[in-house]
């Protein structure tokens, strides 16, 4: 469904990714993981329109994407939730979220939209009117999932989306996250917390200084040595 | 006229106008230099008192030139409505070999060329610089054409006095000389005549909003039966409207800034509004003949008097050149400072036993009905104008 | 008198209003101060000299008038600003320099260096009376129209999605664009509502000068900038409430202070709004941005 190749992004002279490929394919769960700076998320926001890319392409559904706008890209079926949230925090929960499906469906549809993801997030309905700003982290988070979904995409880009959160909400996050697979979505999973991402994803990219260094299934990964040295802290 | 129009200018280019003639000068020429604005806020005052000067000065050197003798090589440099603008372009016209020099409309301008002419000697005017300080500030090369700001607010509060006004509100402006003295002197001859001078205001040029002088005016005590003021373009159509706009009809009177076409355009909102002129062109009056040679001359009817303004200081100069046998400007400026019952177009323009500040008639017009409708021409006691 | 006061302060505060909205609508989203915002005011003056003098009734010219201003403002972001897009904010504000010194030579030129009257309608200039208590018509226009004007801007602002995401691309554009919706119809509905904001406000500060001038934008779009840097530059609340309080304070200051004193009414209040920022460097209620690393 996506397939990254040869990627180069540079920022002014500095090499932020070098070289990446990747492929990820309808309906799987692909966990992009390695060290702090490693361009993990640059990765991201090259394949959403928002880095430019130096060289190299990004492919979706057959398509060419490599350039295009943000907008153009999320018009096709590509959200991403970025990482740190960045929700609307002076916006309501109410219009995060109408935001979010502002523009790819009627508004109709977009009301039944909404209704499933106050379904799937029950604290959003609770906190409807309330600025986006105020929620805690977790809700935040929540929020910007919901946020995303609300276009329907078909592949989500998810940015660390447990960081900062505390152990039992990030179990809560990552059930969220198998819930959404089982629905059909194709998920392209940025973590710091390897292990996690491990159980739930179907294969695995390591990145390094802005290249694969490794990939795999991810059971194949969860034992080879050079991850559980550099990640899983066995 | 009125001082410099506001704070900013255009940044316009410096467009330099120079009127080539090739010649060198040779001993029948005599080179008049002209420092005014052909851009910024005075050029709408300057370059119709420019295009009235040309006239005469054309019109002569048909003639033989000044005192039928030295044709005139008039050349034209732009001050861009900046006062030392007008000193740099005084002084090339200075090394360019001018005898005489012309400045703009305004006192600040006029006095910065003046500080360069008057250790020349050269004779030096102004094209319609009317506050009276002007002439003492430089010296005795310095000479005023139009009638003085004292004189015209002299010839203002005559006319409000025989109207039977008694207590008028002065609106002044600390911004200029002209928007900060004349009303004062009108305050001066109305109060030696038995008026009151019930309130002052005062407004910055260029001020988005007169509501709170107005509501002034509206909560004073011993209510005006006038109000006084030099305010002029933009402020003055800005002031009238607000004050009109707040239901407040007292009538107000200015000077010779508000007769221009912008404020003619009002229309209704100005009826009533006096103001003065140079002159009024009574049908067979000479004014009359000169509004249609220029109207011939320049394509278009003169828009004020200050055209035979500038008209009348080609012909003062002829006369003075005549009268001092000479392009001497020593025997220049003293046969000029001399004049005395001269005969322009607009009446009878003395400048002996004065301070280079003619006395001449000045004309009182009222807006009735989008026109400017003479009321009288009358020449001022000068016992009656106040000192500047 | 007092009463009285108040009103001259609302009246003049809400064209302030407008003007800083206008500034910060734009600089919210785009991080430009658009300079030439005082141009497009002096344009919507000409239009609507023009309109009369075609001899089209009053509300109609001032229909054309307030698009004109609109129109322009699109038409300035299109050819001068969508270049420099992405560009540093120094940029920017020189571009709007630019761009507002050339506006102004070509109407120099083009049109004339002095003032334009504009007759406005006889009802204009007349008064209701409350008792002994009387208000003009002029201030009373401002104040509506203002008044009208801010509403309908909070109600597009709040109800609808492009309004709604024009407040949330002031936070953080990246992401609004992340959720599908252009960049480049955000910027130009930016643009679009400053043009009408300063076309209104070109209405309501011609109504009260009867002229127009090459030079007429320039001091409002001054007092405009400051009311938006008093009120928290790019925060719309903000500008509005700078431009009241500046409305407030210029109405204070001209009522009551001295004569002697009135030359540096300006310096009072421009020391005025140096202590404001002493206070809040972020101005009265600071703009919402997102913090990013
Ligand atoms: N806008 C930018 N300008 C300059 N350098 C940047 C920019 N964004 C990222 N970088 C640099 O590019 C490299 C990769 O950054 P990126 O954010 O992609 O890493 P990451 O893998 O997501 O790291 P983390 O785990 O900390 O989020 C880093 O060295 C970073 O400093
Ligand atoms: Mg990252």
């Amino acid at each position: 469904m996506l397939s990254v190749e040869a990627l180069k992004i540079r920022y002014g002279e500095v090499e932020a990714v070098r070289r990446v490929d990747l492929t990820v394919d309808s309906g799987e769960i692909i966990a992009l993981v390695g060290a702090n700076g490693a361009g993990k998320s640059s990765t991201l926001g090259a394949v959403a329109g928002l880095v430019p890319v130096a060289s190299g392409k990004v492919i979706f559904d057959g398509v060419d994407i490599t350039g295009l706008t943000p907008e153009a890209i999320a018009r096709k079926g590509v959200a991403l939730v970025p990482e740190g949230r960045r929700i609307f925090a002076s916006l309501t929960v109410a219009d995060n979220l109408r935001l979010g499906g502002a523009v790819h469906q009627p508004v109709a549809e977009a009301r039944l939209r909404e209704e499933e993801m106050l379904e799937l997030f029950p604290i959003l309905r609770r906190y409807y009117r309330v600025k986006g700003g105020n929620l805690s982290g977790g809700e935040q988070q929540m929020l910007a999932i919901a946020r995303a979904l609300m276009g329907k995409p078909r592949m989500i880009l998810l940015d660390e989306p447990s960081l900062g959160l505390a152990p039992q909400l990030i179990d809560t996050v990552f059930d969220l996250i198998a819930e959404l697979r089982r629905k059909g979505l194709t998920i392209l999973l940025v973590e710091q917390n390897v292990a996690l991402a491990l159980e739930i994803a179907d294969r695995a990219v390591v990145l390094a200084n802005g290249e694969v260094v490794l990939s795999g299934t991810a059971k194949e990964l969860a034992s080879s040595d050079l991850v559980r040295q550099a990640y899983l802290g066995a | 006229m009125p001082s410099l129009y506001r704070l900013h200018r255009a940044a316009l280019c410096a467009a330099v106008f120079g009127i080539a003639a090739i010649s060198t000068a040779s001993a029948e020429e005599i080179i008049i230099g002209a420092a005014t604005a052909q851009t910024g806020g005075l050029a709408p005052y300057d370059q119709p008192a420019l295009a009235g000067l040309r006239m005469s000065l054309d019109e002569l050197n048909a003639k033989g030139g000044l005192g039928g003798k030295y044709t005139v090589k008039l050349l034209i440099k732009d001050t861009r409505s900046d006062t030392a603008q007008t000193a740099t372009v005084a002084q090339e016209l200075i090394d360019a070999g001018a005898k005489i020099m012309i400045t703009p409309c305004d006192a600040d301008p006029s006095i910065s060329a003046g500080q360069l002419t008057q250790p020349l000697g050269i004779p030096t005017l102004t094209l319609c610089g009317s506050a009276p300080v002007l002439t003492g500030a430089v010296g005795d090369v310095m000479f005023g054409t139009y009638p003085a700001d004292n004189v015209q607010a002299t010839a203002v509060a005559d006319f409000a006095v025989s109207e039977g006004r008694k207590k008028v509100f002065l609106l002044t402006s600390p911004d200029s000389t002209y928007t900060a003295n004349l009303p004062e002197y009108f305050g001066k001859v109305f109060e030696k005549k038995g008026g009151a001078v019930v309130g002052r205001g005062t407004f910055s040029m260029g001020q988005p909003d007169f509501s709170a002088e107005i509501t002034n005016i509206k909560g004073l005590a011993d209510k005006p039966d006038l109000i006084m003021t030099a305010a002029y373009e933009p402020d003055f159509p800005a002031f009238i409207q607000q004050l009109r706009g707040a239901g407040v009809t007292i009538p107000v009177y200015g000077a010779d800034a508000i007769g221009t076409p912008t404020i003619k355009a009002l229309g209704k909102l100005v009826d009533g509004v006096v103001y003065t002129a140079a002159g009024y062109a009574e049908p067979g009056s000479k004014l009359e003949a000169f509004n249609a040679a220029f109207t011939k001359y320049a394509g278009h009817a003169p828009e004020s008097t200050y055209e035979v303004n500038g008209y009348e200081i080609g012909l003062i100069l002829d006369q003075a050149v005549k009268t001092a046998g000479s392009d001497d400007p020593k025997a220049v400026r003293d046969a000029i400072a001399g004049l005395k019952d001269f005969e322009g177009i607009t009446g009878k323009i003395t400048y002996a036993g004065t301070d280079r500040m003619p006395l001449r008639p000045v004309a009182l017009m009222r807006y009735e009905g989008g026109e400017g409708k003479h009321v009288q021409t009358l020449i001022p006691d000068a016992a009656d104008v106040p000192a500047p | 008198m007092i009463a009285q006061q108040i009103i001259n302060a609302v009246s003049l505060g809400g064209v302030y209003a407008l003007l800083a909205l206008g500034l910060a609508i734009v600089f919210s989203i785009v991080g430009l101060i658009n300079f030439a915002h005082g141009e497009l005011m002096t344009l919507s003056g000409y239009a609507l000299l023009a309109s009369l003098v075609l001899g089209f009734p009053f509300p109609v010219a001032v229909l054309v008038a307030v698009s004109c201003g609109a129109l322009a403002a699109v038409a300035m972001e299109r050819i001068a600003f969508r270049p420099m897009r992405g560009a540093s904010v120094t940029s920017l504000l020189l571009t709007s320099f630019a761009v507002s010194s050339l506006l102004k030579v070509v109407f120099q030129n083009g049109i004339s260096a002095r003032p334009q009257a504009v007759a406005m309608p006889g009802w204009m200039t007349g008064a209701f009376s409350f008792g002994d208590f009387t208000i003009g018509v002029g201030p009373s226009i401002s104040i509506v129209v203002s008044a009208l004007a801010l509403i309908a801007l909070e109600v597009f602002l709040r109800r609808s999605v492009t309004g709604t995401a024009m407040r949330a691309a002031a936070e953080d554009f990246d992401v609004v664009r992340l959720m599908g919706i252009p960049a480049s119809r955000i910027i130009a509905t930016a643009f679009l509502l400053s043009g009408l904001l300063a076309g209104l406000a070109a209405m309501l500060w011609v109504a009260q000068r009867a002229s127009v001038d090459p030079l007429m934008g320039f001091t409002p779009v001054l007092k405009a900038f400051i009311a938006a840097v008093v009120g928290g530059l790019g925060s719309l609340p903000g500008a509005v409430a700078g431009g009241f309080l500046l409305g407030v304070i210029e109405v204070l200051l001209q009522a009551t202070l001295p004569g002697a004193i009135a030359p540096y009414r300006d310096a009072i209040v421009l020391s005025g709004v140096i202590a404001v920022l002493l206070v809040r460097p972020q101005g009265l209620i600071p703009a919402v941005r997102a913090q990013r690393s």
